[in-house]
């Protein structure tokens, strides 16, 4: 690729899709005794989109900080093809495009003024930004936004223009963390193909998020980080393997009810606010539905569901968490 | 159209000048919609004490008019430098927006030279109108010279670099708000700008040496009045030490990593 802007560093020992790898070996972050990260080693592939799931304080955010040279590693290695991001964080910066979990500082800025800035800093030539900022406002459906003031955008809107500002001229490494926060289900599906085309332009792309449920459907690969370790990683399908032949219950406790006793056929359960989720094997499907209508007339739950297993039922068995859609809504029957 | 990833690390004096005009533009956008206040503020308070000093006296001195109009000047700089920055800094702070800002693929000392221009673009209009009515209300015969650019080109940088090791060296935003508003506090109450550094007790005047506000006073006031000017190559050699200083000081904090 051309460059745009006087003397680069670039590999010299060609750029083949595995040459940009990005990689994490062995990074453990302490903050005095408490390990936010602690050993974690992780290869995320060009072109690739991985998940990086857990729940707050996993230590999910600490990683990608140390990716983009916000913060130091104890110990270990992140590199980015042959960019050693630890040792050098001016090419952190302008090889990895970063979408914070916070609000994007855009308040003042127009929509479409914003993203066309967001890619001249980060080196973008001005007519080709200025064409792919076009084309990220009609993909994200954000026309009417297109010359608003961030002050007058919606959570939604607004995330989304920051997901542009990341886009518009993506880095080798794409971070998002918890890039569908607030977005609409519509537009939701729109970003995650954009995201999806990041991916085949040869961007690794990692994506921080604690929706289980949207990660099972996007992400190529994922881990699961838990009291800052990596508990899991695979594919999603992979990760589910585990619950095949096995259906998810999902029981929605009346307010002030203690735990019921399972029945034996049940796994160990999860509570986590009214939410008592286990598993059951298929064969038991019958028992496990008159098990909870037995409950609710007892009055100890007010509902129930009962479906297929999915990506959740694992991240619940490594995390004893609930992932963020089910916390406030509860099952739907 | 297809975007393709960037695999460029950019370095060198073009990277530096596009670096700096992309963040002039950001800061410039950033400040749009409080741009006109900001003016507006600092032409009131220049004008303000230009014409608030004169009520202290039943008849104003000649010597206390030619401080006042002289260090006005001076104080519109150094209040841009102070309160500007840290402000805007600590908001982003509370906001959780800072981490973007400091994940931004630009050089540190070239987002400093992009912030400096923008304090110099808010404060010297400011300056200008504040020194034009000083001359009317007192009837100065100001002696502009040349020099005039020099010591408004340092005076606001190290007003500019010191707000800016505040904003940034500070993790806490309150207490980054905290120590920018004692300095403003010291820098009206007890920095040689508006009076001569005859008036203060000697062990201040001492003090004041070490600190930048008065050096800021004497290169702008001797641009303005005739000579003789002693000391005057040692205000600037001070004010350029701590230009320096508090820029190394912003970058290593900014470059800090946790």
């Amino acid at each position: 690729m051309a460059s745009q802007l006087g003397p680069e560093t670039a590999p010299t020992a060609g750029r083949t899709a595995e040459y940009w790898a990005f990689q994490v070996d062995g990074v453990t972050k302490r903050f005095g005794a408490l390990a936010a990260n602690d050993n974690i080693t992780l290869r995320v592939e060009p072109g690739e989109v991985y998940g990086l799931l857990g729940p707050n304080g996993a230590g999910k955010s600490t990683l990608v900080k140390q990716a983009i040279g916000l913060m130091m590693p104890t110990s270990g290695r992140i590199m980015l093809g042959s960019f050693d991001l630890v040792a050098d964080p001016d090419a952190a910066r302008q090889l990895c495009s970063y979408l914070p979990q916070a609000p994007m500082p855009i308040e003042a800025f127009k929509a479409r003024e914003a993203i066309e800035l967001a890619g001249r800093i980060r080196g973008g030539d001005r007519h080709e930004v200025r064409a792919r900022t076009e084309d990220l406002i009609e993909a994200l459906d954000l026309g009417e936004w297109r010359n608003a003031l961030g002050a007058k955008l919606s959570g939604g809107v607004k995330r989304l223009v920051g997901f542009c500002m990341a886009a518009v001229r993506p880095g080798r490494l794409v971070i998002l963390d918890e890039p569908t926060n607030d977005v609409d289900p519509l537009r939701r599906r729109l970003l995650w193909e954009q995201i999806r085309d990041l991916g085949a332009m040869g961007c690794s792309v990692l994506l921080v998020t604690h929706n289980v449920l949207e990660a099972e459907k996007s992400v190529d690969r994922l881990a699961v980080l838990f009291g800052g370790r990596i508990v899991a990683e695979g594919t999603p399908s992979s990760l589910k393997a585990a619950d095949r032949s096995h259906l998810r219950l999902h029981i929605m406790l009346a307010p002030g009810t203690e735990t019921p006793p399972l029945p034996v056929w049940a796994a160990a359960p999860t509570r986590v606010g009214h939410n008592l989720i286990t598993t059951i094997a298929e064969d038991e499907a019958a028992a496990g539905i008159e098990w909870a209508k037995t409950l609710i007339d007892q009055g100890v739950a007010e509902e129930y569901a009962l479906g297929a297993t999915t990506l959740e039922d694992a991240y619940i068995r490594l995390t004893s968490h609930l992932s963020e859609d089910v916390d406030e809504e509860g099952p739907t029957k | 159209m297809t975007a393709v990833p960037s695999s460029i690390v950019r370095h060198g004096l073009r990277r530096s000048w596009h670096d700096y005009a992309s963040m002039l533009r950001w800061h410039l956008a950033s400040l749009r919609i409080w741009m006109a206040l900001v003016a507006i503020v600092q032409v009131l308070s220049g004008v303000g004490l230009v014409l608030g000093i004169a009520l202290f006296f039943r008849r104003i001195p000649a010597s206390a008019a030619l401080y006042v109009s002289t260090g006005v000047p001076v104080i519109n700089l150094v209040m841009i430098g102070l309160i500007l920055g840290p402000q805007l800094v600590a908001n982003e702070k509370t906001a959780g927006s800072y981490d973007y800002l400091r994940a931004m693929p630009v050089s540190r000392s070239v987002n400093a030279a992009a912030w400096y221009t923008v304090c110099l673009v808010n404060g010297v209009p400011a300056m200008v109108v504040s020194l034009g009515v000083a001359s009317l209300r007192y009837s100065l015969a100001l002696h502009v010279t040349a020099m005039l650019v020099p010591a408004v080109l340092l005076t606001a940088l190290s007003a500019t670099m010191l707000g800016y090791a505040i904003a940034h060296a500070i993790s806490n935003a309150m207490v980054t708000a905290m120590v920018a508003q004692v300095l403003v506090f010291v820098v009206f109450g007890f920095s040689p700008i508006l009076f001569p550094i005859t008036q203060m007790p000697r062990w201040l005047g001492t003090l004041n040496w070490w600190f930048p506000f008065r050096h800021m006073a004497v290169v702008t006031r001797a641009a303005l009045t005739p000579g003789p000017h002693p000391g005057l190559t040692t205000s600037y050699a001070v004010l350029g030490a701590w230009s320096v200083l508090c820029a190394a000081l912003a970058g290593r904090a900014l470059g800090r990593r946790l």
